[in-house]
C-alpha cells in the first residue's frame, strides 16, 4: 500500500518534471514603432509564438513578418515588399537565455527583472542582443514584457532616401506574452 | 510660357491627388475578396511540415480558403478572435485570426463544429497562421 503510495507519487512529480518544465504561448504580442521627424509609423501582431524552458531558462521567440498589420496598407505593403523582404525572410526569431534565472521562480508570484541574451534574426541578418525582460507571476501563470529599440542598419534594412525622413533609424519594439504550461 | 506653367500647375494637382490617393490606399477588403486558393486545414499544415519554402511561396499574401472542424477559439486583450482548426497533429493546426476591418456574422465558433475561412496567409511557426479572416458560409 505504502509502496504505491510512493510510486504513485513519484509518477507524479516526475511527469511533472518532463511536462511542467516548459511554457509556451501561440498569442504573443509584439508592436513596434517608428517615431520619426514626419509621422509615426505603428505596427502589431497577435500572433507570436514563445516557448521557455522553466528549468534552464532557455527562451525561443518567433514571429511572422507578413502578420504584422498597419493603419494604412500601403505602408504595410512597403514594409514587407522593400524594407523586410518578407516574402524572403518570412520571420523574426530570438533565440537565448534568461541571465541569472535562479534568481526567477516561476513557482512564486511577484515580479521579476531579468535580462534575456542571445541571438536576434531580422531580414535575415543574426545578431547579438541583450533585452531587459520583466517576469511576472499571478496566480501561478508567468507573463513577461521586454522592450527594446532596434536599429535598422544593424540589420541590413535600408530606406530609400526620399523617405528617410519619414521612418526612425532606431525602431522601438515592445513584446508581451502570457505563458502557458506545455501539456502536450 | 503661361500654357506651359497651366499644364504643370494640373499636372502637380492631378499627382497630388493619385499620390494621396494611393497613401491612403484602404486594405483589402476581405468580405469581398475572391479566395485564391482552396484547402483543407489537414493539407495545408502538411504542405507547411513537408516543406516550408515552398508553401511561403504556393500560399503566402494569397487569399486562402481553409476549411476544417474547430480545435480551439481564443480572444486576446485586444479583442482579437482566433479559431484554431483541427489539422490532424495535436502540435500544430491552423490559426485564423479574424478580421478587425470586416463585419462577422458571429463570433462564437463551438469546438468540432466545421467551418471555413477565408484569410491572408502569412505562414509557419508552431502552426499555419491566417490572418485577416472571414468565415466563408
Amino acid at each position: 500500500m505504502k509502496k504505491t503510495v510512493i510510486i504513485t507519487l513519484a509518477m507524479i512529480f516526475s511527469t511533472g518534471m518532463i511536462f511542467g518544465q516548459r511554457y509556451f504561448t501561440k498569442a504573443g504580442k509584439v508592436s513596434f514603432l517608428s517615431d520619426a521627424s514626419v509621422e509615426k509609423i505603428e505596427a502589431t501582431t497577435n500572433t507570436g509564438t514563445c516557448v521557455l524552458d522553466a528549468s534552464s531558462g532557455k527562451i525561443e521567440f518567433a514571429v511572422l513578418i507578413k502578420s504584422f498589420q498597419f493603419e494604412k496598407a500601403l505602408m504595410q505593403e512597403h514594409f514587407n515588399e522593400n524594407y523586410m523582404e518578407s516574402s524572403k525572410f518570412p520571420k523574426g526569431v530570438f533565440k537565448g537565455q534568461i541571465r541569472d534565472w535562479s534568481k526567477i521562480d516561476l513557482s512564486k508570484d511577484g515580479t521579476y527583472k531579468g535580462t534575456a541574451t542571445g541571438s536576434l534574426t531580422i531580414h535575415g541578418e543574426t545578431k547579438e542582443v541583450e533585452v531587459p525582460v520583466n517576469f511576472k507571476v499571478k496566480n501561478g501563470t508567468p507573463s513577461a514584457e521586454a522592450a527594446f529599440s532596434v536599429a535598422l542598419a544593424d540589420y541590413k534594412i535600408e530606406i530609400p532616401a526620399v523617405v528617410a525622413d519619414n521612418i526612425a533609424k532606431n525602431v522601438s519594439i515592445d513584446v508581451s506574452v502570457d505563458l502557458q504550461p506545455l501539456s502536450k | 510660357m503661361k500654357k506651359a506653367l497651366v499644364i504643370i500647375l494640373a499636372l502637380a494637382v492631378v499627382g497630388g491627388f493619385f499620390g494621396y490617393r494611393m497613401y491612403n490606399k484602404p486594405h483589402k477588403d476581405m468580405t469581398a475578396a475572391e479566395s485564391d486558393l482552396k484547402v483543407s486545414a489537414e493539407d495545408l499544415l502538411s504542405s507547411f511540415e513537408n516543406d516550408e519554402a515552398n508553401a511561403n511561396e504556393k500560399y503566402n499574401d494569397k487569399v486562402v480558403e481553409v476549411s476544417g472542424t474547430v480545435a480551439d477559439v481564443s480572444k486576446d486583450e485586444d479583442g482579437n478572435t482566433k479559431v484554431t482548426l483541427d489539422a490532424g497533429d495535436p502540435l500544430g493546426g491552423v490559426i485564423c485570426q479574424l478580421d478587425n476591418l470586416s463585419d462577422h456574422k458571429r463570433l462564437e465558433f463551438p469546438l468540432g463544429e466545421k467551418v471555413a475561412f477565408k484569410g491572408l496567409c502569412t505562414g509557419y511557426l508552431m502552426d499555419v497562421v491566417l490572418v485577416r479572416c472571414v468565415e466563408v458560409q
